[in-house]
């Protein structure tokens, strides 16, 4: 028996669980809940009930009435794990008719769930331990995070933003900067920006994590002091824009850190500045890129952000390729399943949900899957080796550098 | 935290509101209904003291839903303190140029569902038909109560009126059509077609059943004061179009029971009102509120 916590959930999500009509929409279309695993208690409509019955026999009415009634630690223990089951992918806040923001909701719940010691999941302990060592969550040391640089061709010059004044300062994320599979969206992302006559720089092996992953497992204080040592940092740089090429550090900076502090410079995405780039001329696409493409909208920059034409017309640009829409495309794209922690913690169902999208893929007879975050990358590549399929995977910047 | 001060942030709140109550109720009791048809006026007074405890149980189980939310992340004095803040921003919200913005979000997302329109025609259709026909019959509740127990406009009071007749007869009966309509296609919904995104609890079930009783109640009083010739009830009926209907296979007699039927039903209505805040329906205060907040606010000062 606990005494649960109430006063880390926020009052909009206190308004949201409240205004929930429990239509049901959204158990429908959840793919964790609704489609991979057909479990009511993962779905939206779930958990609120679930978390509604707890919070409201502590502190209801009847509560004050009649006594709190406790929920046993087995129960709390199921919702606990029942909410890390979700990928916060968005797909509820995208059909709920009553406009939950349940992006929001879920991210509070896992905060919530860590005050009151039922969060994060074990799994995910080794992402903080690692995070909070190394400064990224793939256990790399720190001097290791520029080295992807010098796989660049000579003639590009990535300044150190901390140093020489940069236009444009590069946030590369922690995956593109150490994973040797992922590596290559730093590179083309560079050379793209190069080739554009862009003056970027990074921070180096300055640059810390973003703290996406962990502010997803509802660890948002743990996040506060990383946040304000990157927001220092790019005070130091001044640049006029802060770029990434990773969706999910988009997110962070651009909607979760103006609650640590003020930015010094708007937060773009890469697909934004090339769309940008395209359309005033300063990058013209010439070499033909043979094939059949389709493009996965990752949560973190469609349903989170609205960036869904971007990608596509930079894919358009491209002469000689062709572009095909999943029947599952924009707001309504499934999620990869990598999201929130998942893969982390529930590698089997990261690997259900990821299936299906891939199989979203293969019915548009494309033979190039596309996407623009190195999640959803790794995510559908690790699917695609595991299932055979004839698709390949790649970023979006790997396409537009081979056309440029 | 200081006594005085503890007291003084409550009484802020608790005071305006307890006279905004006891406001709300002198209302309810000193109008003059003229135009009940009850005959025995015990039915009447009865009936008031009831819905006068009820709208109270609304207004109380409201706002203490209402404090619930306010004792979310971020509290530093009290629940009280937060929510007059909150009512103080809302009234500012109101005489600015926002309000305008306000309005249209209201209308198109809370009154008008635009969102499930758009994701399905049927389920939207549904849900307009109840909330339509609830506002509609509201909205006519205070022209009635404002053209014929305040201004006694004529028209709206006499048997033949113009107003009488395509407002109290005719209007009423449209809002209670559609708010049937609504209803028998939930219930369908619900206990026959069972979609698997439909999850029916026990007071899921039990609010539709009471809903269609109240509704289906109204039009059975209806033709319950058609059928014995109760006052009102007398001349142009078919602008009552579903009472009369229903009229037809009463037998006169039934006009005897209209007083009890009569109170049951406002009874009825009355009970589901104080319900309101202690079960599912509160999403109709909660879910407009919400929809408000999320077009409202923005993102970087939610957190």
């Amino acid at each position: 028996m606990k005494t649960l916590d109430i006063s880390k959930l926020d009052v909009l999500a206190l308004v949201r669980f409240d205004a929930c009509t429990r239509c049901g929409e959204c158990t429908v279309t959840c793919p964790t809940g609704g489609e991979a695993q057909d479990v009511e208690l993962v779905t939206p409509r779930g958990k609120i009930i679930r978390l509604r019955e707890f919070y409201k026999g502590q502190y209801g009415l009847r509560a004050r009435l009649l006594g709190p009634k406790h929920p046993s630690d087995a129960d709390l223990t199921e919702l606990a794990k029942r909410a890390y089951e979700c990928t916060i992918c968005g797909q509820c806040k995208a059909v709920c008719p009553a406009h939950l923001d349940t992006i929001e909701m879920w991210e509070n719940m896992r905060e919530f769930l860590v005050s009151n010691g039922l969060g994060p999941m074990p799994e995910h302990q080794q992402i903080v331990k690692s995070v909070e060592n190394y400064d990224n969550p793939w256990m790399q040391p720190r001097t290791q995070r520029s080295r992807w640089v010098r796989k660049l061709d000579k003639d590009i010059r990535v300044k150190d933003a901390l140093k020489e004044r940069s236009d444009v300062l590069y946030f590369v994320g922690c995956t593109a900067a150490y994973d040797p599979n992922i590596r290559n969206m730093a590179l083309d992302t560079a050379t793209v920006l190069s080739k554009a006559g862009i003056d970027f720089g990074t921070l180096g092996n300055e640059e810390g994590c973003c703290g996406s992953t962990m502010l997803r497992t509802g660890l948002r204080e743990q996040v506060r002091k990383m946040a304000e040592g990157n927001i220092a940092r790019f005070e130091r740089a001044a640049p006029s824009m802060i770029l990434t090429s990773c969706a999910g550090c988009y997110k962070t900076l651009r909607q979760d850190y103006p609650r640590f502090g003020k930015l010094p410079a708007k937060v773009v995405h890469i697909t934004t500045l090339v769309d940008e780039l395209l359309r005033s001329g300063r990058l013209v696409p010439t070499k033909r890129v043979e094939g059949t493409v389709t493009f996965h909208d990752p949560c973190h920059l469609g349903r989170h952000n609205g960036l869904y034409d971007e990608p596509r017309r930079i894919l358009e640009s491209i002469p000689g390729l062709k572009v095909v829409e999943m029947e599952r495309n924009r707001e309504d794209a499934r999620c990869c399943g990598a999201g929130g922690g998942v893969k982390t913690a529930f590698p089997d169902l990261a690997g259900k949900i990821s299936t299906l999208r891939v199989e979203d893929a293969e019915r548009t007879g494309a033979g190039i899957l596309t996407t623009s975050c190195p999640f959803c990358y790794q995510s559908l590549k690790a699917t695609i080796d595991a299932k055979g399929s004839k698709l390949r995977m790649t970023d979006l910047m790997e396409l537009l550098r081979t056309s440029l | 935290m200081p006594e005085s001060r503890y007291l003084s942030e409550r009484a802020w709140l608790y005071v305006p509101f307890f006279l905004a109550v006891l406001l709300v109720s002198a209302i309810i009791l000193v109008l003059p209904y003229d135009t009940v048809y009850v005959r025995d006026r015990t039915y009447l007074y009865a009936f008031l003291v009831i819905v006068v405890i009820c709208v109270a149980i609304f207004l109380l189980g409201t706002l203490y839903n209402i404090l619930f939310w306010m004792r979310g992340k971020g509290l530093v004095t009290s629940p009280e303190r937060r929510l007059l803040g909150l009512v103080w921003k809302a009234m500012r919200l109101m005489l600015s140029r926002m309000f305008a913005k306000a309005l249209a979000v209201f209308l198109r997302d809370a009154i008008y569902l635009a969102k499930l329109k758009g994701r399905s025609t049927s389920r939207w259709f549904m849900h307009i038909m109840i909330l339509g026909g609830f506002l509609l019959m509201f909205a006519f509740d205070l022209l009635v109560t404002l053209s014929m127990d305040i201004l006694e406009y004529g028209p709206m009071i006499d048997e033949g009126g113009w107003a009488k007749l395509w407002v109290r007869d005719f209007g009423f009966e449209l809002a209670g059509v559609m708010m049937l309509i609504g209803l028998i296609i939930a219930a369908v919904r619900r206990f026959v077609l069972r979609p698997k995104m439909v999850r029916t609890e026990l007071p899921d079930a039990a609010s539709i059943l009471f809903l269609l009783a109240v509704v289906l109640g109204g039009f059975i009083l209806e033709g319950m004061g058609v059928a014995g010739g109760i006052p009102g009830h007398t001349q142009d009926i078919e602008y009552s179009f579903l009472g009369y209907a229903i009229s037809l296979v009463l037998p006169v007699s039934s006009g005897d029971w209209y007083d009890a039927a009569w109170l049951v039903h406002g009874v009825m209505s009355a009970l589901l009102i104080a319900y309101i805040p202690f079960s599912r329906l509160f999403h109709m205060v909660a879910t407009p509120i919400a929809i408000e907040l999320e077009e409202m606010i923005s993102k970087e000062v939610r957190g």
